[in-house]
């Protein structure tokens, strides 16, 4: 059988800057010209000042283990559990959902700093998150 | 102002709650909706207006339409927001009874919920949009994952285990084994079933999911005027309110400050006790939307039932259980009824009104239905008395 292939995200007018960044391996967010709120998800409108002017920037990859669940019963046909996912708060202060990826005894908890690391799909390079030592 | 006591529920309607209702949702919807209709001592030339849940639903209004005849319709709205909708449908209908712009609303939800589309699985393949953009490629793909991350908060800043999830769905199942419309009739569980049962996506275990079901459910609402005038046994609608939260996504509103507070619910909690000049000590009976039993707590805190952090002691003390201050959930809820995206709870808070519920509470006098919560929501207190 086929391997069923993952979804990738479908870039829109707003989306597609971000998406091609993450395929050069860098999470951008959008940051308000105006008050300079980092914002995410992205959206053409700061959700504070409701400027429509922004700049992107560049996270520095770290952050630390907001909340997390381990998947252990299969949804989907692309994701064969158990898996981690990850809630990872990012120094810039936007919290990104994004895979665990450690040896299956790496101890890991909320707080736990991580740093960003990269993986290449054919449609998209996605972010996942690895425990600091 | 407010619509406080201007409408009420005057006609309920719902079939059996299955695995495979072996009918389309169309089939269903008309169905309960004849029976609301005829509960009510109403004929489907009576109505005119409508009012429906957006999500996921495959129930094409303009098939209902043809099918009932409905060609004097003044009124047809539609709520968005997935189960946050279901207690939406009836403040839309308030408010298009009180303000005159329709007499007679039909309200409803139909799903095969079991044998068609299950919400719990998801096969999304190729390039995802909108929202779900920043979720599904990463394999968090289904509402158990989504409030798992809630859940986790939950535990970790009030120091609490799993347990806590557990007598939610204890409670639940209780009161479904004493109810035969129930899909888990006479089928109670243990804490500890609970705590053996497998892990879905942790910290959620099978028990803390709701189940899935087939079905459907109707109300009809009129105002309070032309209530009296009915035969039926009226459930005044004392309020009506939805609530919005910041940062808010499809149960992913991961951007909020807290992750244990149920933003939406306390707007619409505090909308709610406003418009109906009440508090929540005044809440005889209260049916709380149960998709996951984390959500069930934050729920209680939101609507005023417990301080943020303490809705596990309500549990622990039994005030929730038929015999308590304030019985939860009375038909079994979700997690034991079925999952009819919040119109159990809305028939079965009418029902309590009545006297007529197979679980019945002595001496009801008001009962709040909540919905559904992790996106924009709504909630209604009904009433035996327009006082």
């Amino acid at each position: 059988m086929a391997e069923f292939p993952r979804p990738y995200p479908q870039p829109d007018r707003d989306t597609t800057p971000f998406w091609e960044a993450q395929n050069q391996h860098e999470l951008n967010f959008q940051k308000c010209t105006g008050c300079q709120t980092v914002r995410y998800p992205v959206g053409p409108l700061c959700p504070e000042c409701h400027s429509f002017d922004f700049e992107w920037i560049t996270s520095s990859g770290r952050g630390r283990i907001y909340s997390y669940t381990v998947v252990r019963h299969q949804t989907h046909p692309a994701f064969a559990p158990p898996y981690t996912v990850l809630l990872v708060e990012m120094e810039e202060g936007p919290r990104i959902v994004a895979q665990l990826q450690a040896p299956e005894d790496a101890p890991f908890d909320i707080d736990t700093p991580v740093h960003i690391e990269w993986e290449d799909y054919p449609n998209q390079s996605l972010p996942v998150f690895v425990p600091d030592q | 102002m407010t619509f406080r006591n201007k409408a009420a529920i005057v006609g309920i309607g719902q079939t059996e709650f299955s695995k495979d209702s072996g009918r389309s949702t169309l089939h269903m919807a008309l169905e309960v909706i004849l029976q609301a209709l005829d509960d009510a001592g109403l004929k489907p030339n009576d109505v005119d207006g409508v009012v429906k849940m957006s999500a996921n639903n495959d129930i094409f209004e303009i098939d209902l339409l043809r099918s009932l005849s409905l060609s004097n319709l003044r009124f047809f709205h539609e709520i968005p927001h997935g189960g946050g909708a279901a207690c939406g449908t009836i403040a839309g209908a308030v408010a298009a009874v009180a303000s005159g712009m329709a007499d007679v609303v039909i309200t409803f939800r139909s799903l095969n919920e079991r044998s068609e589309r299950r919400f719990g699985q998801s096969n999304v393949g190729g390039g995802v949009g909108g929202w779900g953009q920043y979720m599904m490629p990463h394999g968090l793909v289904t509402p158990a994952q989504w409030v798992a991350m809630f859940g986790r908060r939950y535990l970790h800043e009030h120091g609490h285990t799993t347990e806590v999830f557990g007598r939610v769905s204890v409670l639940c199942r209780k009161h479904a084994a004493t109810n035969p419309h129930a899909m888990m009739y006479e089928r109670p569980i243990t804490l500890e079933d609970h705590q053996i049962s497998r892990w879905i996506t942790e910290p959620l275990r099978l028990f803390d999911c709701c189940l899935d079901t087939d079905g459907a459910c109707a109300a009809i609402v009129v105002s309070a005027e032309k209530a009296k005038q009915l035969r039926g046994n009226p459930a005044y609608i004392v309020a009506a309110a939805q609530g919005t939260g910041s940062r808010t996504e499809m149960m992913t509103s991961y951007q909020r400050k807290s992750l244990v507070r149920l933003e939406e619910a306390e707007g619409t909690a505090k909308e709610l006790y406003r418009a109906a000049e009440m508090e929540p000590k005044d809440i005889d009976v209260a049916e709380i939307y149960d998709h996951f039993t984390p959500m069930v707590l934050m729920a209680l805190e939101a609507y005023g039932f417990a301080e943020l952090g303490q809705a596990p002691q309500l549990f622990l003390e039994g005030r929730l259980e038929l015999d308590g201050d304030m019985p939860m959930n009375t038909h079994g809820g979700h997690l034991g009824e079925g999952y009819l995206h919040g119109f159990g709870h809305i028939i079965e808070g009418v029902r309590q009104i009545r006297g007529t519920a197979v679980n019945q509470v002595e001496d009801v006098k008001t009962c709040l239905v909540t919905s559904g919560t992790g996106v924009p929501t709504s909630a209604i207190i009904l009433a035996k008395e327009a006082s």
